[in-house]
Parts: structure tokens; C-alpha cells; sequence
């Protein structure tokens, strides 16, 4: 597996996320009481065996940045390796802003090129999963492909209008593939992961963008399945994965965890997630806490209720305060007698005595970063 | 030639902890589980690294597989750094001779050349077998501030208790006259907390004559103390009065986890400025299922409590299933309550499964230990007290 890189490309569309991207990109984004989206995908490669990995940064990367550090939680801060931060830049060839992943993979030409690595894997941020690439590396080899896409046959990530699905024949191979369709014709969604030859990589994305073309699936994918000028074949991933690229899917994936059945398809022995550390206590449950069926992380601090619910690290719930299907990021705080129900809060928001705050169901209430309620 | 340090630590994590009883059968007593999430250990590295000592060297000698695997390269108290940073000392052979760590002076003395290569004014001796959060570098200020050529930090404690600890006699000025081992008739309440600071030179000083006396136990309390105090060097006490626990028996132990339950915390463990660092395992949240019950407990990450849990305190990934009942009892990591198991009062160490129906420990009487890896089979019961490892039969 040493000779494996991995490329993370950050820069996906999130205005359906509203508040909590807009000082954050989607691989930023806190889920699961304690992690950020991007890592399960630097985990799932660093497992996978890859020790040189780029994630390509696009916009609001200062909090991906900060998480992301030297990649020592990773164990990415070797000497020859490791992890490679690339945030836009401008130069003569390099523009700054990416009008799609084409543009920026263009755009890090250089240290794709530089990178010693045969093989490599992309993974877009949008879908969070934990998967065995070494797995899928293996069949890509075994098959002799020039592509292979990572798919998945899970019926929940089939939506309207968004996402790439594809039609998989019995051997693998890929014969046709829809980008956004309406009303999806097959029930593979493509997981936005890839292997194939650096090289390979590296020759395509350079006629692409020379011809004025900016997307992966459309303009290279399809345009090679329509040819058949390329062997390209899928690697089903049979492990749990989510769509996170609004506030209801975010919210639904979020819930979905608290059932123990999911979080054991997602959080494996043999698949570990690595996260920054925070060195928090443990969390703390007062005389009076009642809590049923919630995720709650090191140094919280309960004395109220809390039912179905997310608490990151370093949550205050006060006495008689009652928290019902909620997220609440880190650090952030319900006062005394406050009831919020189906309610999103981003870091440090504060929900003050006595307050009130029900969201509808399908659509839970946002509350930004510092805000006071 | 490294770069000089003002002040080096000397981390004495040796000894065997015998009165721990099975809990340090397969461990030293420094890496023993403590708090929900840390190694008793942790505390004295972070109060290093939160005081701006980065470069410490660990002695062990005693059970070190454990105690290494858990420091490695330091990183977890950004001791992982190039100039400096932290290192497990175990005895090694020097020319023809070698030989184990005899006493706690003579294991620094026997570490004089990691010292030196730091060259530094000051040399701080730590003990891992203590909790607490203290400013060393307030500490050295003080030492440097009075002149003195050795700092011991001392702590208040009571009258009645003060024949158990070694106690300073100071004068009006803090300026310590005596040193008595254990007195029964203490003159004074000033116990040494096991912290001491040492002008280095005088030190190497000291160490290397105490080495060379063949009658000598080449400890610090018996021997270099009472021997700077009869040659009159400047030996102050310092004062401290934060929290500071002994955990070394089974008791002492399960009462400085107790500690943390208390409202308030007898120790700011919240405090941003200092934090104490420990090695994480990257595990997920802890979960609470619907129909648990959990008051005044303290919960890390991994954990999944389906049954029922007060007062205690459960480390990483612990799982409580349903009807289990969990009192007053510590529960390390990995360690698995079945179904309707009872526990009260009782130390359950690292991978141990209570079997379904077990009862373990009792509401009153002394505290009951589950060795490392052991499994209580169903419906057993395991009374006060009783220490179980694999020679116990059912």
C-alpha cells in the first residue's frame, strides 16, 4: 500500500447548509460529538495505507486548517510524507478561485507531479463514510482497470436532483452514468471516490481544463464511458455512509448515529477515526440529569434533560433545562429551565433562562456561532 | 551539544506500588487508570508542560512495558520535541558493572549524564504516584527567589494524620531546621508532597558523596536531605494547598476518583490554562441508551451504558447493559457489566467482564478489586474487599 496517495478535494457547493458553512466548509463540519467530516476520510485513507495526502482547499478554510494542523493526530507529520495543505494560491497558471474540482486539480499540478506515489484516490467531502480503501485498492489492481469509482447500493443516498448514480454490469465494469438526474434510473450512487494512475490523472485533467471543462463526472467520466476509451469499474462499498450537504441531511445523519446498529457500521475496531484532541475531563452527569438515547462527549457538564440528542465537547445543560432531538456543537450552553426541541446550535451559542425554542422537524432551527438566544 | 535548560525533571516512576495488591501486578503504579480518562502519570507530565519544563526523564524499572508503550514519543503533552522532550530511563549496564536502581537517589545519581547533557541550573525530582495540579515553575521561582539550594514542597495536613508522612520543621521564615521520617510526636504539620527542587550543582554534589558512602540507602528522604540539613545548606519548604491525593493503596485510590464527584471539584479539572493531557484513543462519544439511568457519575468517550450507574466513574469504552446496577465503583477501560450484574464499591481494572447476574463488592466494608483482563462468571459474587485475579476460585 506504499505506493497509494490520497487527494481530498474540499471545495464542494454548501448553501444548503446554511449558517454552519458560512465560516466553514463541508469537511469542517462537526458531526458525531466530536469530529469534523474530513476525519473519516483522512482516517479511511491513513488506514487504507496512504501516507501522502493533499486536501485541496477552496474556501472558509481557516477552520479546516486549524483542525487539520501538521496531521500529527493522523500521524501525518512525517518527514518525506504526510500531510499537504492546498488552499488557492495565485499565480500565472493558477486563477485563485476553482470553478470546479478540473480547475483545482489544474491548479496543484506541481504537487501531483512532485508526489512520488504510482496510484491514487480521490474523495470529495460530501459523503462521510469509514470505508476499507485497501479494499478497494485491491480490486482496482486485481481487475485491471483504468478507473475504478467507489458506489454504494444503500437506498437512503438515492435522492432527487442531486448526486451521480451509475449502472454497474455483473462484472463490474461501468456502462453508463447520470450526473443530477431528476429521477435517477439506477440505484448505485457513485460516492464521489476514485482510484486510478496518478499519471492518468494528471493527463486528463490537463486536456480537460484546456478545453474549458470543469467537472469530473460530465466532462471526463461520462465522455470515457460513452467512448469506451477507458476501462472503468465500480467497487461496491458496503459500509454505512451519508450525504452531508444540507441542514436535513446533516441533521438526519446526526440522529441516525444514535442508533447503536449505525454507529457499529460506521465506527469499526479495525477502522479507527482520529480527531483533534481537546484533553477535556469526562463528561459530568449531576444529581438530577435524566438523558435517553444521546451521544455526549468528554466535558460535558449535565444536570438537566437530555433525550436524542448530540452534545459536543465541553456542553453545559443546567438544571431543569430539557434539550429534545438537538445538535449542540462545542462548548455551547442551555440555561436553567430553557426548552429547545429539533434545534442545530453552532459553537459557544448560548440559550439563556427560561427560553423556548421548538424547529419543525424536517426543518431544525440553526442557531450560528456565538449567538445568544 | 543540546541547548541548556534552566530546569530539568526527574520523573521517579520505579516503584512497584505493592500496595495496590493485583491492580500493579502487570503495571507500574504511575500508568495505573485514574479519573475516567487518564494515567495517574499524566498528571505530573502536564503540570511539567504547563509550567514550561519540557525536557523530563522518566525512571522505571518496575513493570516499564506499559508505562513506555503509553508515553512513546511524549506527544500527547507536546513533549515530542527536538530539543528536549520526554524520556523513559530504565537502568542499563555500564562497563563491567550494572545494576538496578537501589534507591531513589541513586537512580538519579545513575542518570547524572542524561542531566548534564542539558546542563541545567536546576533539577526538579517528581514522584508518579500522586494527583494533583501545581505551578512548578512558581515553585522554582521561589527557590531561586530565596537562595536556597533545595525547595520541598510541603503541604498542610492534619495533626492526627501527620505521624504517616515525612515532616519539615520550618522556622518562622519557611526555612526548613529539621527533617523527621514518620515522627511520633510531630512538631509540625508540614508534610513533603515527594517535590523537591535542587540547585543542580549542589545536587551532583550531594548524590556523588552519597554514592561513594557504602553504609548509605542512597534515598532522598533518608539520606541527601537530612545530610544537606546537617551541613547547613539552604533548604526551604514550600507551601502548598491545593488539592494533592496519595493513591497509594486500593482505598486512596478509589477515594481520589470518589474526589472528582465531589460539587465543587476539590480540583478545577474544567480550567483551560491547565489542562491535564492524556493519551486518547479515538473512540466515539459515550452513548445513553433510552432507559438508562445515570446521576453524579463521570462518563468518557466509547462508553455505552444501557443499565443503570451512580456515583462511579467509567473510562473509555466501557459497556453497562441492561438491568446491570453500577455504585460507587471505578470502572476502567474496556470493561464489560453484563445484564443484571451488581457492583458496589469496587475497582474493576482494564478488559475485565463481570458476568450476567454477578454481584461484586458491598454497599459497606472495603473496596473490591477485579484484576486486569479477568472474568466473573454469572451469578458469582465476590465480597468487600476481596482482590480477584486468575488464582481466585469461584
Amino acid at each position: 500500500m506504499k505506493d497509494i496517495m490520497g487527494i481530498i478535494y474540499t471545495g464542494e457547493n454548501d448553501a444548503r447548509l446554511r449558517e454552519l458553512t458560512i465560516t466553514r466548509a463541508i469537511a469542517a463540519m462537526p458531526v458525531a460529538g466530536r469530529f469534523r467530516v474530513i476525519d473519516f476520510l483522512v482516517s479511511s485513507m491513513v488506514n487504507g495505507g496512504m501516507k501522502n495526502i493533499g486536501v485541496i482547499m477552496q474556501k472558509n478554510y481557516h477552520s479546516l486548517m486549524d483542525h487539520l494542523g501538521s496531521g500529527k493526530e493522523w500521524d501525518l507529520h512525517g518527514k518525506h510524507e504526510g500531510l499537504h495543505i492546498l488552499p488557492p494560491f495565485l499565480t500565472r497558471e493558477n486563477v485563485g478561485l476553482y470553478p470546479g474540482i478540473l480547475d483545482a486539480l489544474r491548479s496543484n499540478n506541481s504537487y501531483l507531479t512532485r508526489s512520488k506515489q504510482e496510484t491514487l484516490v480521490l474523495s470529495n467531502s460530501n459523503i462521510l463514510y469509514n470505508a476499507r480503501l485497501d479494499e478497494l485498492i485491491s480490486f482496482y489492481r486485481e481487475t485491471g482497470a483504468d478507473i475504478t469509482l467507489m458506489y454504494t447500493k444503500d437506498p437512503t443516498m438515492i435522492r432527487d436532483e442531486y448526486g451521480t448514480y451509475i449502472k454497474v454490469e455483473e462484472n463490474g465494469d461501468v456502462t453508463d452514468m447520470e450526473v443530477q438526474p431528476t429521477h435517477p434510473a439506477y440505484g448505485n450512487c457513485y460516492m464521489q471516490v476514485f482510484v486510478m494512475k496518478r499519471e492518468l490523472l494528471l493527463d486528463l485533467v490537463d486536456k480537460a481544463v484546456a478545453h474549458g471543462l470543469h467537472s469530473m463526472e460530465k466532462d471526463i467520466f461520462l465522455r470515457l464511458i460513452q467512448s469506451r476509451s477507458a476501462k472503468i469499474n465500480a467497487y461496491e462499498y458496503k459500509g454505512k455512509c451519508w450525504h452531508i450537504d444540507s441542514v436535513q441531511s446533516y441533521f438526519r445523519f446526526n440522529m441516525e448515529i444514535l442508533d447503536p446498529k449505525m454507529r457499529k457500521g460506521l465506527f469499526r475496531d479495525e477502522l479507527p477515526v482520529y480527531t483533534k484532541v481537546r484533553d477535556e475531563m469526562p463528561a459530568y452527569y449531576g444529581d438530577n440529569s435524566t438523558e435517553l438515547n444521546s451521544l455526549v462527549a468528554d466535558g460535558c457538564q449535565i444536570e438537566g434533560k437530555v433525550e436524542n440528542s448530540v452534545l459536543f465537547r465541553g456542553v453545559k445543560i443546567a438544571p431543569n433545562a430539557h434539550v429534545k432531538n438537538c445538535i449542540i456543537m462545542q462548548d455551547g450552553q442551555v440555561q436553567e429551565g430553557a426548552y429547545i426541541e429539533n434545534c442545530i446550535l453552532d459553537k459557544e451559542a448560548i440559550i439563556r433562562q427560561n427560553a423556548r425554542l421548538i424547529g419543525p422537524e424536517a426543518y431544525p432551527i440553526v442557531i450560528g456561532k456565538n449567538v445568544v438566544i | 551539544m543540546l541547548r541548556k535548560k534552566t530546569c530539568v525533571a526527574m520523573l521517579l516512576a520505579g516503584g512497584q506500588g505493592s500496595r495496590l495488591g493485583i491492580l500493579t501486578k502487570n503495571v507500574a503504579k504511575p500508568a495505573i487508570p485514574y479519573g475516567g480518562k487518564y494515567r495517574i502519570i499524566d498528571f505530573p507530565l502536564s503540570n511539567c508542560t504547563n509550567s514550561g519544563i519540557d525536557t523530563v526523564g522518566v525512571l522505571t524499572q518496575y513493570q516499564p512495558l506499559e508505562l513506555n508503550a503509553y508515553i512513546g514519543s511524549g506527544a500527547p503533552w507536546d513533549l515530542d520535541i527536538s530539543n528536549g522532550g520526554v524520556f523513559v530511563l530504565p537502568p542499563y549496564q555500564k562497563g563491567k558493572s550494572g545494576e538496578w536502581y537501589r534507591g531513589t537517589a541513586n537512580a538519579i545519581y545513575q542518570n547524572i549524564a542524561f542531566i548534564q547533557q542539558y546542563n541545567p541550573d536546576y533539577v526538579l525530582i517528581l514522584s508518579g504516584d500522586h494527583i494533583y495540579k501545581m505551578d512548578y515553575n512558581a515553585m522554582l521561582n521561589y527557590h531561586i527567589s530565596h537562595g536556597a539550594d533545595a525547595t520541598i514542597a510541603v503541604r498542610p495536613v492534619a495533626w492526627e494524620e501527620a505521624p504517616r508522612f515525612g515532616i519539615m520543621n520550618t522556622d518562622e521564615n519557611d526555612r526548613i531546621i529539621e527533617f523527621e521520617e514518620k515522627p511520633k510526636k510531630p512538631k509540625s504539620n508540614k508534610a513533603s508532597m515527594g517535590v523537591y527542587i535542587f540547585t543542580w550543582e549542589k545536587l551532583y554534589k550531594y548524590l556523588t558523596d552519597d554514592e561513594a558512602d557504602k553504609g548509605s540507602s542512597n534515598d532522598f528522604g533518608k539520606n541527601i536531605i537530612p545530610n544537606m540539613l546537617n551541613d547547613n545548606q539552604v533548604m526551604m519548604a514550600y507551601n502548598f494547598t491545593g488539592y494533592w491525593k496519595d493513591v497509594g493503596t486500593i482505598e486512596s485510590l478509589w477515594e481520589a476518583n470518589m474526589d472528582l464527584l465531589e460539587n465543587p471539584m476539590p480540583m478545577d479539572m474544567h480550567d483551560k490554562k491547565w489542562r491535564i493531557y492524556a493519551k486518547n484513543p479515538g473512540m466515539p462519544p459515550h452513548y445513553i441508551a433510552k432507559g438508562a439511568t445515570v446521576t453524579d457519575t463521570l462518563i468518557t468517550e466509547g462508553g455505552e451504558i444501557y443499565g443503570n450507574v451512580h456515583h462511579s466513574i467509567l473510562f473509555a469504552g466501557v459497556v453497562v447493559e441492561e438491568g446491570a446496577y453500577v455504585e460507587s465503583s471505578v470502572i476502567m477501560p474496556g470493561s464489560v457489566i453484563k445484564r443484571g450484574a451488581v457492583i458496589r464499591r469496587t475497582i474493576v481494572a482494564e478488559n475485565a467482564v463481570i458476568g450476567a447476574g454477578a454481584i461484586v463488592g458491598e454497599e459497606e466494608g472495603n473496596i473490591a478489586v477485579v484484576g486486569q483482563g479477568i472474568s466473573i462468571p454469572a451469578g458469582a459474587t465476590v465480597p468487600a474487599g476481596q482482590q480477584v485475579d486468575e488464582s481466585y476460585s469461584f
